[in-house]
């Protein structure tokens, strides 16, 4: 049925064009610095003819024959119009002048104004550019993608000092995380509390919350596609900060007699250089570093090449007994083609590995993992008239996953080399989108995306007693692993189990007034790789492994309803969402469950399912000295595991279960204030219900020691999470002759020193005897400075 | 693997974390009986005397330690033979015998029965390599200052073991357990170390020359090695972000009268070679 709707619309919007029109097509870039501006707003004024950049800047814009004042607006640069006589198809690239020459001025990135923002259908996206997220007080001063979106409504974190983020009741591994398209499989740097988006390299960020296009796909609950700039294309420049934690150092020019430009950004922590000061940790050493590169050179006005790439890693050594680095690599080579003024096409192939090695010296071991994935694709986007943008591609991506190799780590260690089955799979996809504007209220988007997985040979699979990996044990009501009863072979050439899914994703916009409209949306994806991982927050030793025999993929459905409002000529804005979201065949781990060098994973798990629902109201002031944004979010999130196959009731006795990222409440407030050229001041304030943990509920002796018992999972709650941080950027006079410009940031973090509990652990006193709770808590409050340059 | 609370502990000294004790509302569920039968064959002794306790759980904060279960008929039968062992009440929450025969790899049957309810579980007899050696060092363990204990046997080649080692330190209140399968190590001899920290708010002191340890090397099933496995970590690291979710512990005791009644605990039997050692 869908299908045939589809097809209808494309033939309404094929064969409706009466009056002879003319294209008119170009790119949107920076005055000062050659950056392409994605997202712009490009319009005929006066007309309902408009439409927005896209990734590369481009645009294509199709009218009636006619003249036009053609105007083009975009987040923190002036408004920019031209008259324009439309007889004939037209390519025109435009430069916008920053609004302001401050180093990062105030803005908090407006929805595009007027037409775009209320009549595009799409919706549960959140927008930040790198000004905004630079501008939020941040931890030690380190300014960060990640925990700036955790500031919006629907994204919540796992604590403090925990990895990635969660996007309505998801986990964190259902998150599609992308830099310049490339998979960035851990986002974090010492272990969360950082995250390894260098702010001086980025250029913009979308976070889809719901309502995913159909060009993005392999992930359930969100895509955070982060892109990086294309280096300064007019004059060298040059970006730094200096900081308490680390440092940063961006270099930017053009190349080639300004046919391409270049980035290279590079940031490091150095506090390991201080730490053989500190008596307690001076044989440690823990640090990261990153290095972002993008290059870019235009062959001619239809033809450009991206090259861009990543690498960072972690490193952290305890006096000789752990030594531990993991780290991100990702390249993309890509091929930005304009076939004509309607149609724009890239090719990239595009490169990412995630590593990690763990050296126990103490027992000699050295264990390392890896997962390596390439992904050749190909997308078009067709401007077919002012009613109908069709974005259409395929892709196709393979994975090699290494779960661990074990070696040991001397000749005297008593440890013997093992190697895990390597994982080898295979993921395609086509897809084809459509955004229709049925009438000036009425908006629809619609596609469909057809994912396609096999997971290849080269290992053998194990085969089970009666099929079944996991057996419910009934006499003492607990799974245990099944019994391994021969295993097959094979060959790389071979598919062992192979899925095939269609994506339906649709959405629709109806604009009320001028001011207001309402969007819905449904969205299907389908997931096929699965972070393994039994602890309460995810680490960077956690485990990816593709769908399989035992494994299935994880398939979402997702409904979304919205309002959205502006409010006195957009000064304030008003979005109120609410969201239904059903993942299938979401892994959960049996009680016990040992993940950690385990060959056969499958006997340890069962197939769950989890359900997320909510209400996200975002409340934003864009205009004036003062501007921010209330953001509150209501909202639920469980999973369950039925015996199935296994038998037995299931995990937590089959019954729903809180995810240990269930936040009923969900509060964050961001403010800033310019007050002169000289002083700004922003400030952050954080309220969340408690993280869900599981309570001892009795204990008995046994061996001497006292026992904790437990009762079902995830059934309490620490306690709730707040907290204040506030900064204020200086801005010394600038001298007009002068290209250095400079700022220095003073924060303050949890200003009133909430000891916010990362953990409660109970446990018994071993001089006492009692059993005690004890609260850790990480951050207290933290001062900070930073000095920002740009040359 | 405990190295996750050393990720806590760094990261804790790098950033101003702390910790502290706080009072918690926990919940509390009903009291169960707890069936600690633990039949260990000291290796060169006849293995006659065995001890089975039996208690009850309490609240998480309950301190009162009175838990003793008295009045239970408690019997073990070897599977194999049929033989059955009685156990005498001794009226303080013991049961005992002194004609209990040990025999590798034989199959025995624990009975408890307590309030008209039954209790069971089976477990089979476990052998145990010879300790080859224990010495002293300061450079090996977690700090090249501190010193520690290695303990060093064998593991039989091209079969599974599992294995559990008790330290009983003179003085101590506890003892502390670690468990340990020949995963990575099939056929090799085994070290294991033990050492105290020099902790800050003196639950642990180091060793010194004169400190006695009682070494015991267990040789234990598969399912006990998982029991004792989850028992040890949550024991040690319950709580804190990077430990594995928390999860009742099951023993092998079930209730055939009424299951919803399982015991906590678990009925043991193995094979247990000991030493002592001084330090230095």
């Amino acid at each position: 049925m869908k299908h045939v709707q589809i097809i209808f619309f494309l033939f309404v919007g094929l064969f409706c064009q009466a009056q002879e029109k003319f294209s008119i097509s170009g790119t949107i870039k920076d005055l000062n610095n050659g950056e392409t501006l994605l997202g712009a707003t490009v319009y005929l004024k006066d007309t309902s003819f408009g439409t927005i950049t896209n990734e590369y800047g481009f645009f294509s814009l199709t009218a009636p024959k006619g003249t036009y004042t053609l105007v083009i607006s975009y987040v923190g640069y002036g408004a920019y119009s031209q008259n324009l006589t439309l007889d004939k198809d037209q390519n025109i690239d435009i430069e916008l002048n920053p609004s302001s020459t401050a180093l990062d001025e105030v803005v908090i990135t407006a929805e595009e104004p007027e037409m775009a923002n209320i009549r595009k259908p799409q919706m549960s996206v959140s927008k930040l550019n790198a000004k905004t997220i630079k501008e939020m007080p941040a931890v030690l001063g380190e300014v960060d993608v990640v925990k700036s979106i955790q500031l919006l409504p629907g994204v919540t974190n796992n604590g403090e000092g925990s990895a990635g983020f969660h996007v309505r009741g998801g986990a964190a591994d259902q998150n599609l995380v992308l830099l310049d398209e490339a998979i960035i499989y851990n986002t974090s740097h010492f272990f969360g509390f950082f995250s390894v988006f260098n702010a001086d390299a980025i250029k913009n960020i979308n976070l889809y919350k719901g309502d995913i296009p159909a060009k993005y796909g392999g992930r359930v609950s969100s895509v955070l596609d982060v892109r990086q700039k294309d280096g300064n294309s007019k004059a060298f420049q040059l970006n730094g900060g200096v900081g308490l934690i680390s440092s940063r150092l961006a270099a930017e020019a053009p190349l080639f007699n300004d046919k391409g430009s270049f980035l290279v950004a590079g940031r490091a922590s150095y506090a390991h250089l201080f730490m053989p000061l500190i008596e307690d940790v001076k044989d440690d050493k823990i640090s990261f570093y990153d290095l972002n590169l993008k290059t870019n050179y235009t062959l001619n006005q239809n033809n450009r090449l991206y090259l861009s790439g990543y690498f960072g890693r972690d490193v952290f050594n305890l006096s000789k007994i752990i030594e531990n680095n993991y780290g991100n690599a990702t390249g993309n080579l890509r091929w930005n083609h304009v076939f004509n003024d309607k149609l724009f096409s890239n090719l990239s192939l595009i490169y990412s590995k995630y590593d990690y090695q763990i050296l126990l010296d103490f027992i000699e071991l050295d264990w390392t993992a890896d997962i390596t994935n390439f992904n050749l694709k190909y997308d078009l986007g067709y401007y077919v008239n002012n009613n109908l943008t069709l974005d259409f591609g395929i892709s196709g991506l393979t994975y090699n996953v290494n779960p661990g190799e074990v070696k040991p780590a001397s000749e005297t260690s008593a440890i013997n080399a093992l190697k895990l089955d390597e994982k080898r799979a295979f993921e395609g996809a086509a897809y084809a989108s459509a955004e229709h504007e049925i009438s000036n209220k009425l908006t629809l988007n619609y596609g469909l995306r057809y994912s396609v997985f096999s997971r290849l040979g080269g290992q053998n699979m194990t085969h089970y007693a009666n099929n079944q990996p996991v057996v419910y044990n009934s006499d003492l009501a607990i799974y245990e692993r099944g019994e391994a009863v021969g295993e097959t072979y094979f060959s790389k050439s071979k598919s062992i189990k192979t899925f095939a899914h269609l994506e339906p994703r649709l959405g629709l916009s109806y604009q009320l007034n001028q001011t207001s409209s309402v969007k819905a949306s449904y969205t299907k994806s389908t997931q096929y790789l699965h972070l393994l991982s039994n602890t309460s927050s995810a680490t960077p030793l956690d485990v990816w492994t593709p769908s399989g025999e035992y494994i299935k993929p994880q398939i979402s459905n997702q409904v979304a309803l919205g309002y959205y409002k502006k409010i006195k000529d957009n000064t304030f804005a008003l979005e109120l969402e609410t969201y239904y979201k059903h993942v299938d065949n979401r892994i959960d781990y049996i009680d016990g469950s040992s993940l950690i060098g385990n060959n056969n994973i499958e006997t340890e798990i069962l197939n769950g399912e989890a359900r997320a629902y909510g209400l996200e109201v975002l409340v934003r002031k864009n205009k004036g000295k003062f501007t921010g944004w209330l953001a509150y979010t209501l909202s639920k999130s469980e999973q369950r595991a039925l015996g199935g196959n296994a038998g037995g009731p299931g995990i937590n006795n089959g019954d729903w279960y809180n995810t240990a990222y269930d936040r009923t409440h969900d509060v964050s407030l961001t403010g800033a204030y310019t007050l002169n050229d000289k002083w700004r001041f922003s400030t952050n304030f954080v309220f969340q219900t408690g993280r869900p943990v599981t309570y001892p509920n009795g204990q008995y002796t046994y061996e001497g020691l006292s026992v904790a018992t437990y009762s079902n999972r995830n059934e309490d709650r620490l306690p709730a999470y707040h907290r204040l941080d506030i900064s204020a950027t200086f801005t010394p006079k600038k001298h007009e002759s002068k290209r250095w410009k400079s700022e220095w940031v003073f924060g303050i973090y949890n200003a009133y020193n909430r000891k916010n509990a990362a953990s409660i652990s109970f446990n018994q006193n071993r001089e006492t005897g009692l059993n005690e709770a004890t609260r850790i808590s990480i951050f207290g409050i933290i001062p900070s400075v930073t000095y920002n340059f740009k040359f | 693997m405990t190295r996750y609370s050393l990720v806590i502990l760094i990261l804790s000294i790098l950033f101003t974390s702390c910790e502290d004790p706080i009072d918690v509302d926990v919940p509390t569920a009903q009291s169960r009986l707890v069936i600690e039968a633990s039949l260990d064959w000291e290796k060169g002794t006849v293995g006659n005397e065995q001890t089975i306790m039996l208690s009850r759980s309490t609240p998480y904060f309950e301190t009162q330690q009175n838990t003793a279960v008295t009045g239970a008929m408690v019997t073990v039968t070897n599977s194999n033979t049929g033989e059955v062992f009685p156990f005498t009440d001794q009226n303080d929450g013991t049961y005992t015998t002194t004609n209990f025969v040990p025999l590798l790899n034989h199959t025995y049957h624990l009975e408890v029965v307590y309030n008209n309810e039954t209790y069971q579980a089976t477990e089979t007899l476990m052998s145990v390599s010879n300790i080859n050696t224990i010495t002293q060092s300061t450079e090996g363990g977690f700090d090249d200052e501190l010193l520690e204990l290695n303990l060093y046997f064998d593991d039989p080649a091209n079969v599974e073991n599992f294995y559990l080692i008790k330290y009983d330190v003179v003085g101590d209140l506890f003892p502390y357990l670690e468990d340990v399968s020949d995963e990575f190590t099939d056929g090799n001899e085994i070290h294991d170390f033990f050492e105290k920290d020099d902790d800050e708010d003196g639950e642990e002191t180091p060793f010194q020359a004169g400190d006695v340890v009682h070494v015991s090397l267990y040789g234990i099933s598969e399912p006990y090695y998982n029991f004792m496995r989850l028992l040890i970590e949550q024991y040690g690291s319950q709580g804190d972000p990077f430990s594995s979710n928390a999860a009742q512990l099951r023993g092998n005791c079930t209730n055939l009268t009424n299951p919803e009644h399982y015991a906590f605990g678990y009925f043991r039997v193995t094979q247990v070679a000991k030493a002592t050692y001084t330090f230095q």
